[in-house]
């Protein structure tokens, strides 16, 4: 098996690093570089709860091998807190509690991300949608929607 | 997941040297939302060679020239339903891109990978048939083009050659003339496989009658092909639901005249010709 060269940038930060390409871009984030707020889940793009941003578009990490980020940007929940401040997604969803359990939260925030990064005022069809790939065990949709609602109302 | 080398290209002339030179070793990732699964299965054999596609510019993109469509394989489900083109000529085939997986699914999975994996859910694969579309096998040396309706062997299993890349997928325009939709049915909204499927095309003259009827059901049959014995009915005819629900029941008849009467039959039969009376209902 062959090692490959990648440059990536990952929650702002530049990084070059050797990989072995038989590994998820899930389990590089948690295991290589310790960013376990990614959360490992299904492992067949089912659940959403390894949802990052991939040049700015939601993806499940666990469908993605590491080689294939060479010259991408990856955003995970570490990097949506700025200078110590939450991010108005992450506040918001404190205020409507919207995380339960907690789990599919990482994921359930980068596609609100996502979302509200291209469509800073959708409808409830199209915040519905965007977390249509994010499984909520605990059922807490609607606090969920709502808190994405509530950032965009503020925005 | 078990260990395979890896192979990154850059170009169309890349990807195709390296499909020769490993062949039958090697497997195409494009957007990876089967590959990914398949390579982590341990019961399954693991190809040696996974030959990656996806940084080759010159396979992404939509292109309307005149009144062909060109679909890049690596085009994004995403990219399809968010296509201006596509929603103005080929409505039916960014319906289909909607209901795929998840947004996150959508925004991996390609066109390219949805036909060549040839999974009998295959989404995009109904419309495209109704659409007529031919699609571009490169090799290294030299081209074939070929009806997407006779890639198809088996479920998971086309005609092309390992060696062989898809570069385009084309077809014409629909004319205002004519109308389409597509219909799904899964377990559950999001995130679902489709049981059965249906693409539709219906063309009108100035006095709406029926000219041309396409009716192409997904998940159906053993592999994709027209109802023309349901499509034949309709032309010349004024719509109604009766003449809808007529052509319903010829395609459920087609489907177990194919795949004999198994445990699934008590459902599939009455559920194919209800969902065509619909998809024909919506090209009203």
């Amino acid at each position: 098996m062959n090692n490959q060269s990648i440059s990536t940038t990952i929650n702002g930060r530049k990084f070059t690093f050797d990989v072995y390409p038989n590994q998820t871009l899930l389990h590089f984030l948690r295991e290589e570089l310790g960013l376990t707020g990614t959360k490992c889940g299904c492992e067949i793009g089912e659940c959403g709860a390894c949802t990052v941003l991939l040049n700015g578009e939601a993806v499940n990490s666990c469908l993605v091998i590491v080689p294939q980020i060479d010259r991408k940007e990856i955003l995970t929940v570490e990097g949506l807190a700025k200078d110590g401040k939450l991010h108005p997604l992450q506040e918001s969803f404190m205020n409507h509690d919207a995380v339960h359990c907690g789990f599919c939260t990482p994921g359930m925030l980068m596609s609100a991300k996502a979302l509200l990064d291209k469509n800073p005022d959708p409808e409830e069809k199209e915040i519905r949608t965007a977390i249509s790939g994010n499984l909520c065990r605990c059922t807490g949709y609607i606090q969920i929607i709502e808190a994405v609602r509530d950032v965009a109302n503020k925005a | 997941m078990k260990p395979f080398e890896y192979k990154a290209v850059h170009s169309i002339e890349e990807a195709c040297s390296a499909l020769a030179e490993y062949g039958s070793d090697a497997h195409i990732l494009a957007g990876g939302t089967d590959l990914l699964i398949e390579l982590r299965k341990q019961n399954i054999r693991t190809p040696k060679v996974v030959v990656d596609i996806s940084f080759i510019k010159e396979l992404r993109g939509i292109e309307s020239i005149n009144g062909t469509i060109n679909l890049k394989p690596l085009a994004t489900h995403t990219q399809l339903l968010q296509s201006s083109i596509l929603h103005q000529y080929a409505s039916l085939l960014s319906s289909a891109a909607s209901v795929i997986g998840s947004p996150q699914i959508r925004n991996r999975g390609t066109i390219g990978g949805n036909i060549m994996n040839a999974a009998t859910c295959a989404d995009t694969v109904p419309p495209l048939i109704a659409l007529g579309a031919k699609i571009t096998l490169k090799l290294k040396s030299g081209s074939r083009q070929l009806d997407l309706s006779d890639l198809f062997i088996k479920p998971y299993q086309t005609k092309a050659k390992p060696e062989e890349l898809l570069t385009e997928i084309s077809f014409l325009k629909l004319s205002p003339n004519a109308k389409s939709s597509f219909i799904k049915l899964g377990r559950r909204n999001a995130l679902a496989i489709s049981r059965l499927s249906v693409a539709a095309i219906l063309f009108f003259n100035e006095k709406g009658i029926i000219t041309e009827a396409r009716i192409v059901p997904g998940a159906a049959l053993p592999i994709w092909r027209r109802v023309t014995e349901a499509e034949q009915i309709m032309i010349g005819e004024i719509p109604s639901t009766e003449l809808f629900k007529t052509a319903g029941q010829k395609v459920s008849e087609v489907m177990i005249s194919h795949t004999g009467r198994r445990w699934s039959t008590e459902y599939k039969e009455p559920v194919i010709a209800t969902l065509v009376r619909r998809a024909l209902e919506q090209c009203v």
